[in-house]
């Protein structure tokens, strides 16, 4: 009986098992081997074999000690993964709510809208915002406010330290993030039977009564999905924030995070350091399991799993 | 019947024995060549590399074209494809049935980024064949293999070796040995707006003589700047370039007498002295209002030209490469809809000098930035029979950079693209005021398809008043400086710039920046096993 359970286990979750193993677990295994090799440059024939120990480590270990910009990146990843991830799974959560009480038509288009940012190629949709918050007359904020006669001078928005360079990062990426929550949520929201809206509405409940008595509380598995993926995506995040930071619009020191630093020593500067970046994934990935985990006992994942009560097997 | 049988038999083996030996024979003489003796004479060579690759089978040869640059640069491609059309009609000429063919020609404008893609695909055999890209790049890429070493190749060209400026040479060797043929350089004049000049009194004439005996310093140009923001004839002193990809502001520290690499130790250098004075006076100019605290924020395109071509600058740090591109961008927009400048405009309203020395007894400088023809070191790969004819496509890809390396070829990019000749035959050309009528007309033999992408870059850019200019600045590269190719070069570069955005901003005095810059390079320690910081910060120094 044991022996047939295993095998109806393993034909179902083969093609899982296979996935995670030839995607995750293989690349997971191959990133911890080569950062303890000295590649670089995509080299392997030449350096995939020449084992370094920690060199790669301590060499990181070193720079996290030393380097003077240090304590801003540091700063820099903390608030920026803090603020950005309560604004993109709110904002998600509230865009899906409001999306949720008008019409289809309109819902669709709003979401279509949001989902704009994300769509954008990330250097079309980076350069729109270069020009947006650029720090002299040319930026189209400044000049607005200009011409409003709000102001008399630009403001170097992305260069004031350290809110300003954090507000323009935060902004920037807190747009693409909104619309993934967005979705989730709004799959989860019509997941939800109808007729319970509709009973709460015959009741007399308003819309806020609804989301925080019914909907709210029916989507803590999609709530707790957007927050651990999100906060893992943001502490790995580097794309837009690159080419701000690239492009002068954002101080570099309050512009940068952890993994832009990381893919700046790697890969920024005419070397392609792979054993040093591989190093690097290994401790992001550590904090992100360790992030991870402190999520799921914050939001109580293992009350979630247990066997409802009452039912039978 | 006896004797008749014998005599039969004897004939058989006698016919078997010389039939087996003329077979023999033929299979020696069918002893397939893949490799051929350079020799020198390129169109006996490149007939001798077309019979070889016939005899093997060969009617096809296919290569690709990696390049990058402004949009005026283009020849960095082109060139390549007209030399392979120069090499069919040889072949054509001397009835050998072979064709090179150009199959894929990329141009990009970051020539940072189309480094980074040739490294990332190279090992995976996905990478161009022809790989134009800066000297800076080129000890990392013969270092690990990526490109082929033609010194053999080139010590039977040597006519054609000797013809090229020998630091144009160096600059394309790792190791003592050369891996490439220098396609373009350049210098970064110091610019001058004359009507500013004129608004302050400020006389030209024989500036560039007192400039070149070093009479001229930074002082100066820090007393005319004052003068010319206090006056009111100009909104700055001092515009100049930003980033660390384009090295320009290092010329500082050449200028007050440093230097950015050691040639024993084979290490860079944080000069210390050197690189204060630089952060001394840009903090100075900042601080007086000259130059703009927030330039390296500028936008290039939007800011950065149009203040100079608008005059609203005395002083500018720019590139020959600004001649054309005033010429052919949109950046003059004091009329209303931004338009390009006119040759006689720029002409009238811009001169040039070399970079100033920093202080009295100092001398000045320019920097060059070579860009170099590299071929892929398996180079030829897309072809059949490849491992076995190797040695063929690889000198035959040598004499297509050969090729396009040919004098008008150099001439044609650096007069449509404002870049100096690497060549001294090349620089006669620009010279020949019957060879740019020529060209101006595209009445030259050249590739259609070249000539059909030319076409409107040439009419833009063809004229007496550029080819002069030229000319005017090819003496330059006698002062001229190359940033060190050295594989750690690009990061060190990197905190120059952030260390001097700092200063600028008035965040960090010139002191401060040259601390960040020691702990900077002090924090990765790779990087800092290959740099040494000498001297220290001068006491009692004054400027201007």
């Amino acid at each position: 009986m044991k022996g047939k359970k295993l095998q109806t286990l393993s034909f179902f979750l083969s093609p899982m098992i296979i996935m995670v193993g030839l995607f995750y677990l293989i690349p997971l295994i191959f990133t911890i081997y080569i950062s303890f090799t000295k590649m670089k440059n995509w080299n392997t024939e030449k350096y995939l074999s020449e084992v370094v120990g920690f060199y790669n480590y301590q060499r990181l270990f070193h720079m996290f000690q030393h380097d003077p910009m240090i304590k801003a990146i540091l700063l820099t990843t903390v608030i920026f993964v803090g603020i950005t991830l309560i604004i993109n799974v709110l904002g998600g959560l509230l865009l899906a709510l409001g999306t949720f009480f008008v019409n289809e038509s309109s819902a669709s288009a709003i979401r279509l809208l949001w989902l704009l940012p994300r769509m954008s190629p990330i250097a079309v949709y980076s350069l729109v915002w270069y020009y947006f918050f650029h720090g002299s007359d040319i930026g189209t904020l400044n000049s607005i406010l200009m011409k409003l006669g709000a102001i008399s001078t630009p403001i170097p928005w992305g260069q004031m330290t350290p809110w300003g360079a954090w507000s323009v990062i935060i902004f920037v990426n807190g747009l693409v993030g909104v619309s993934f929550g967005m979705i989730v949520f709004t799959s989860s929201l019509n997941q939800i039977p109808k007729e319970l809206v509709i009973a709460a509405r015959v009741d007399g409940a308003s819309a806020w009564q609804i989301s925080r008595r019914i909907l709210i509380p029916l989507t803590k598995w999609h709530f707790l999905y957007v927050l651990t993926w999100q906060f893992l995506s943001l502490l790995t995040t580097y794309p837009h924030l690159f080419l701000l930071v690239e492009w002068d619009l954002v101080n570099r020191d309050y512009g940068t995070t952890l993994a832009l630093y990381v893919f700046n020593t790697a890969f920024g500067r005419g070397e392609q350091d792979q054993g040093l970046a591989a190093a690097a994934a290994v401790i992001l990935s550590i904090i992100g399991i360790l992030g991870g985990l402190v999520t799921l006992k914050v939001l109580q994942f293992e009350r979630m799993i247990h066997e409802p009560r009452g039912d039978i097997e | 019947m006896k004797g008749k049988f014998g005599i039969l038999v004897a004939l058989v083996v006698f016919f078997g024995v010389v039939a087996s030996g003329c077979i023999g024979g033929e299979e020696t003489s069918k002893t397939k060549t893949t490799k051929v003796e350079l020799t020198g004479d390129f169109v006996k060579d490149v007939v001798a590399i077309g019979k070889a690759l016939e005899e093997n089978g060969i009617n096809e040869v296919k290569f690709s074209a990696w390049g990058s640059g402004d949009p005026n640069s283009v020849m960095r491609v082109h060139g390549i494809v007209e030399a392979a059309r120069r090499i069919n009609k040889v072949w054509e000429e001397n009835g050998v049935n072979v064709r090179v063919i150009i199959t894929d020609k990329y141009y990009t404008a970051a020539f940072q980024d189309a480094y980074q893609e040739y490294l990332s695909k190279q090992p995976l055999g996905q990478a161009g064949d022809f790989f134009v890209n800066s000297y800076a790049f080129l000890p990392t890429l013969a270092d690990e293999g990526y490109i082929l070493e033609i010194t053999e190749y080139a010590n039977a060209y040597k006519s054609v070796i000797d013809d090229f400026y020998p630091s144009l040479i160096e600059a394309s060797k790792f190791d003592g040995k050369l891996y490439g043929l220098p396609q373009d350089t350049e210098a970064r004049p110091f610019y001058i707006r004359t009507d500013v000049a004129a608004k302050i009194g400020f006389n030209l004439d024989g500036l560039e003589e007192k400039v070149k005996n070093g009479e001229f310093t930074w002082s100066d140009v820090h007393q005319w700047a004052k003068k010319a923001k206090e006056n009111g004839a100009a909104e700055w002193g001092l515009i100049h370039r930003k980033g660390s990809a384009h090295p320009d502001l290092i010329q500082f520290i050449f200028a007050f007498g440093g230097k950015l690499y050691d040639e024993n130790s084979k290490k860079l250098v944080v000069d210390v002295p050197a690189i204060y004075k630089w952060l001394y006076v840009e903090w100075k100019f900042a601080q007086d209002g000259l130059l703009p605290e927030d330039i390296m924020s500028w936008d290039w395109a939007k800011q950065i030209h149009p203040a100079i071509v608008e005059g609203r600058t005395l002083f500018d740090i720019g590139g020959t490469w600004y001649w054309t591109e005033w010429q052919t961008k949109d950046y003059y927009g004091k009329e209303g809809t931004p338009r390009p400048l006119k040759p006689e405009e720029v002409q009238a309203w811009l001169a040039y000098t070399l970079f100033p020395a920093g202080e009295e007894g100092l001398n000045p400088v320019t920097l060059s930035q070579p860009f170099v023809w590299m071929i892929n070191s398996q180079a030829g790969q897309q072809n059949p029979s490849y491992e076995e004819l190797k040695e063929l496509y690889h000198e035959l890809a040598f004499l297509m950079i050969i090729k396009a390396s040919d004098p008008d070829i150099n001439a044609i990019h650096s007069v449509i693209s404002a870049h100096l000749p690497v060549r001294k035959a090349a620089a006669e050309l620009i010279r020949d005021e019957e060879w740019l009528n020529e060209l101006k007309n595209l009445n030259l033999d050249l590739d259609q398809e070249v000539k059909d992408n030319l076409r409107d870059i040439v009419a833009t850019t063809v004229h007496p008043i550029n080819a002069k200019f030229l000319a005017d600045v090819s003496y330059m590269l006698e002062y001229t400086k190359l940033a060190p190719a050295h594989p750690k070069y690009p990061a060190l570069a990197d905190i120059f710039k952030e260390a001097l955005d700092k200063v600028l901003r008035g965040d960090m005095s010139p002191e401060d920046g040259v601390e960040y810059i020691i702990q900077k390079v002090n924090a990765d320690p790779e990087l800092a096993q290959n740099v040494e910081v000498i001297g220290e910060v001068p006491k009692d120094w004054q400027f201007p």
